[in-house]
């Protein structure tokens, strides 16, 4: 089986794509198109459901991506799964070509409670659980945490770019795990380092006497990326919203077949961190 | 509301009882914890520790919160007896964090008597995590420091229905800008330094404003650019000095002891004892406040009268 490829549009939407002439590109291009907000609940937003089906439509496959939760997402990302099994039961979506990534424990949860019938996978805020990932290193930590996934039917993992031909355990007995039981989706060419809830670009001070119900922000992360240069690091970090990020050298792969060693067999491409 | 002290040495605990815990927590350097490497070695100091803990009335957790457990088989094996160990020493709860050591400590159960904290390092930000954690076990959830009371509503009306402890962190002495447990700022896996740097102070980069070179957009959508100058502003000073917005403060303590939160934490293990012992006794001190202050006035004065003392506390002393 070849190497998937998908895009992961963040504020990019259908319609702007479109209007700019460069859907048709992209759709030719890609087998996956990401949608919805990884890293904040802020950005997420009913109308992502139909911009599930407008892909569909366009046969794409299409995988859906949901951020840390409070209470507040929690209700938002509710009202989202009612919808696409609503529209699953309407015959407008291809529960084959649907996949959902949680980044939150709850998102799992909810999943299961709705009968959520999307494949599921576990995103860029949760593989550490599973995972060591460093720029020479990638290993699963140990049988115990991919048992305590693969028996609640997750699979699939999602990471990001390290260098090339980082080391691994997988076919090492001694930790007594079947590689076989997993795949990875690489995200490239920007590693998120760090999240934080009180975005540093979006949310106002709060004073001492304010006690806050919710990230409150002007959505101030639509703007732009920031590149800040670090006077004690090398590389240069990248700010979108309330997530820092690096970027990785353009080639972080010799060849597919050294991906799929590593048990990659999809890659995200983002235009932006 | 209770405290809950950290502890490194085993003659830290008298005093720290002295100074107002009612309860504490360490680390072993022989089970996987998060944070600073521990000082206690190992099982035998642990068992003195809670001997001398349980001397004093007070409960002792220990912390197994690494987040990232790496073991083979063999040590799996290890680690399972060091765990029972443990648990047979008397330690009243683990404080866990990790998918891999929920499934190991579930080895021990029916046997296994502590009972299951989650760690701040997994955190949770919604009831449904918290749901999903209590199926695993858990007795208290550890709040983590970026969730306002308003937001935990729903969990703590959770964890009180289904008889789960909450614990938050003294806003004063915690609180980092990034999300606990998935920073990989803390350590230079992905980044070169330049020069030597401490770990964990990527974190908080405090670099004076002016000495951070100025920022540049990447990608800048037009509708934008004539409101871009005060974002850009904002997250200079941010990421030099000011640091990110805190959500736990004066007021959201308050509104966290109304909603009736169980445990108060100071967990700073690194600190010295003195120091350590200065922090149990401010958090003793603020305790009596919001108590007096509660029991004394109406609600809504309660809070602006804590809040008003509280704002004037000097934190220079530490």
């Amino acid at each position: 089986m070849s190497i998937e490829h998908g895009i992961r549009l963040g504020s990019l939407s259908f319609s702007k794509l479109e209007n700019s002439g460069r859907l048709k590109d992209l759709l030719e291009r890609f087998d996956w198109v990401y949608l919805g907000p990884e890293f904040c609940e802020n950005l997420l937003e009913n109308a992502v459901v139909s911009e599930i089906v407008r892909f569909q439509e366009k046969g794409k496959k299409v995988c859906l991506l949901t951020p840390l939760l409070s209470e507040k997402g929690l209700k938002r990302l509710t009202a989202v799964f009612k919808k696409l099994i609503k529209l699953r039961s309407a015959g407008r979506l291809d529960i084959n070509n649907l996949e959902i990534t949680v980044n939150d424990f709850g998102a799992l949860e909810l999943a299961e409670r709705e009968n959520l019938p999307f494949k599921i996978n576990i995103g860029r805020q949760l593989y550490d659980n599973i995972f060591v990932l460093k720029r020479t290193q990638l290993r699963v930590l140990n049988r115990l945490a991919l048992d305590f996934f693969t028996k609640i039917g997750i699979n699939r993992y999602e990471l990001s770019t390290i260098g090339i031909r980082p080391r691994t355990n997988f076919r090492d007995r001694a930790y007594g795990f079947n590689p076989k039981k997993f795949s990875l989706t690489l995200y490239y060419p920007y590693l998120n380092l760090t999240t934080t809830r009180t975005c540093m670009v979006g949310m106002p001070y709060i004073a001492p006497d304010n006690s806050v119900r919710s990230i409150d922000c002007d959505r101030e992360c639509r703007a732009c990326a920031f590149e800040v240069t670090h006077p004690w690091i090398k590389e240069k970090l990248l700010i979108r919203g309330n997530t820092m990020f690096i970027e990785f050298p353009d080639k972080f792969y010799s060849s597919e077949k050294e991906l799929k060693k590593l048990r990659v067999d999809r890659l995200v491409y983002c235009p932006f961190p | 509301m209770k405290i809950v002290s950290c502890f490194s040495y085993l003659e830290e605990i008298k005093p720290l009882a002295q100074a107002g815990a009612d309860e504490l927590y360490c680390a072993v350097a022989t089970l996987p914890h998060f944070g600073k490497p521990a000082a206690l070695t190992g099982i035998g100091p642990l068992k003195t520790a809670v001997r001398a803990a349980h001397g004093l009335g007070m409960k002792l957790s220990l912390a197994v919160n690494g987040i990232a457990p790496e073991f083979t088989l063999k040590q799996e094996a290890g680690l399972l007896k060091r765990l029972a160990a443990a648990d047979a020493s008397g330690v009243d709860a683990f404080i866990t964090a990790s998918p891999s050591m929920f499934s190991l400590l579930s080895k021990l159960k029916p046997q296994l008597r502590a009972k299951l904290h989650l760690s701040s390092v997994q955190p949770c930000f919604n009831s449904l995590t918290a749901g999903f954690f209590i199926k695993l076990g858990v007795s208290r959830l550890i709040l983590p420091n970026q969730l306002a009371p308003f937001e935990a509503r729903e969990i703590i009306k959770l964890c009180r229905a289904r008889k789960v402890e909450t614990e938050i962190f003294d806003y004063r002495f915690f609180g980092c800008a990034y999300l606990n447990g998935r920073c990989h700022l803390h350590f230079p896996d992905h980044y070169t330094p330049n020069i030597a740097i401490r770990d964990g102070s990527m974190c908080r980069l405090n670099v004076k404003a002016e000495k951070l070179p100025a920022l540049s957009c990447i990608e800048t959508d037009p509708a934008w650019k004539p409101r871009l100058g005060p974002v850009m502003k904002r997250l200079s000073v941010r990421l030099g000095c000011g640091g990110a917005p805190r959500m736990a403060n004066a007021a959201s303590f308050f509104d966290f002891f109304s909603a009736g939160v169980n445990y108060l934490k100071y967990g700073t293990r690194q600190d010295a004892s003195e120091i350590k012992i200065k922090k149990v006794r401010e958090l003793r001190a603020m305790l009596d406040l919001v108590e007096k202050f509660s029991t004394t006035l109406p609600h809504k004065d309660a809070r602006a009268c804590f809040i008003e003392k509280m704002t004037g506390w000097d934190g220079n002393k530490f």
